[in-house]
């Protein structure tokens, strides 16, 4: 074993150690928080025919596991139930469940979780992430805001999505002049501390 | 060729908004008839929307119309016109034009109420008349319908109407609006 080779054996172990310390319930993980819904929103802005359109995902859960001195058990762990999709338009709303958009009979449910440590930036963090929507996963580069509060903090985030990257309205729907390929995705978590586990 | 309408003869501008409004009416009605049973698909938005611009811009003539009807002289009715029919011919008139002005914003009060885009032919997006609203939107469609059904009915009468001018009276009334010059058939004035 040369010397290079044990150097990044020995990072790989650090590594796995990191990694492992994010499980939730490892002793030095971040604090956990959990959502408090009435205050929360993920929604998507579209748009169609030249005029933009908020979806709300009103159903989603979160693991959250933050600390600015301890970004690397920091973790955002995100499931969206893309049946509760509201884009206060009914007929929109019923052509989103069908297989050319987001197929709600097969990939019912989005995911998006974190990747690796997080990196610090002036007002809070940027992840890496997996998000995956219909069965195709895309490395995503997350930063958010992070603005502490009493009893708990706020993250706040706005990523630009193609949708054509999740399969999202091929085919004849691909005409970006009729519906919008680009998607933009705003997070706004109030969050509390989590019970401690029992 | 005169701009302005004479107390014979319709001027070329009322013709061309009178004619204007009765292909671009046939063709909006046409298409609705057609889209609602499209599947869904881009083909329906598209036709949705060339349904929606035709609409507005039939507002535009229905709105230019009426100013243009209030600076223009008019044909006069031809002479023997017994009064029944003349009031009769203003009453469907006045619905004419208030239904002009009904089929398209209701149906632009729908589209918002439904939540729905609208852009003129690619170019403009027009504001929204109403939030999105699921009870708005059950009133606007049926008030679109109902109303484009009454203007039907009452433009196949305003034809049949003008036809029995030309056919049975042997009259002026429609070469007014066909713009036939000189008179072809224009009875005497009574003595």
């Amino acid at each position: 074993m040369t010397v290079a080779t044990r150097l990044r054996f020995a990072l790989l172990v650090s590594l796995l150690v990191q990694a492992a310390a994010g499980v939730p319930g490892a002793a030095a993980a971040a604090p956990a928080y959990e959502v408090d819904r009435a205050q929360s929103s993920l929604t998507f802005v579209g748009d169609q025919q030249g005029e933009k359109f908020i979806g709300t995902i009103r159903s989603f859960r979160a693991a959250i596991r933050y600390s600015p001195s301890d970004l690397a058990t920091s973790l955002l762990d995100v499931s969206m139930d893309l049946k509760s999709i509201d884009t206060k338009n009914s007929e929109r709303d019923a052509a989103l469940a069908t297989a050319v958009w987001f197929d709600y009979a097969h990939t019912p449910v989005a995911t998006f979780r974190s990747v690796g440590p997080l990196r610090a930036t002036k007002d809070g963090a940027v992840a890496d992430a997996d998000l995956v929507i219909k069965g195709k996963s895309k490395r995503i580069t997350f930063p958010f805001r992070w603005t502490p509060a009493a009893g708990g903090a706020a993250l706040d985030a706005k990523v630009s999505l193609d949708r054509l990257d999740f399969g999202l309205g091929a085919g004849e729907w691909a005409d970006d002049s009729i519906i919008g390929h680009r998607v933009d995705v705003i997070v706004h978590l109030a969050l509390k501390p989590a019970a401690p586990s029992p | 060729m005169a701009l302005q309408s004479t107390p014979f003869r319709w001027g070329a501008l009322a013709r061309l908004l009178h004619w204007a409004m009765a292909l671009g009416l046939g063709y909006a009605v046409g298409l609705g008839l057609w889209m609602t049973d499209l599947p869904v698909g881009i083909q329906k938005i598209k036709t949705y929307a060339l349904h929606k611009s035709v609409g507005i811009t039939l507002l535009g003539i229905a709105v230019i119309r009426l100013l243009w009807r209030l600076l223009d002289d008019r044909p006069l009715p031809p002479p023997g016109t017994p009064r029944w029919q003349h009031r009769a011919a203003g009453l469907t008139h006045v619905l004419l034009y208030g239904l002009m002005l009904l089929l398209p914003l209701s149906g632009w009060l729908y589209n918002s109420a439904a939540g729905f885009p609208l852009r003129w032919f690619k170019l403009w997006n027009l504001p929204r008349l109403a939030e999105p609203d699921p009870a708005l939107k059950a009133l606007a469609h049926d008030l679109h319908v109902y109303a484009a059904w009454t203007l039907v009915a009452l433009v196949v009468l305003h034809a049949a109407a003008a036809l029995e001018h030309h056919v049975v009276d042997r009259d002026d009334t429609l070469n007014a609006m066909l713009g036939r010059q000189p008179p072809v058939r224009r009875k005497d004035p009574p003595p």
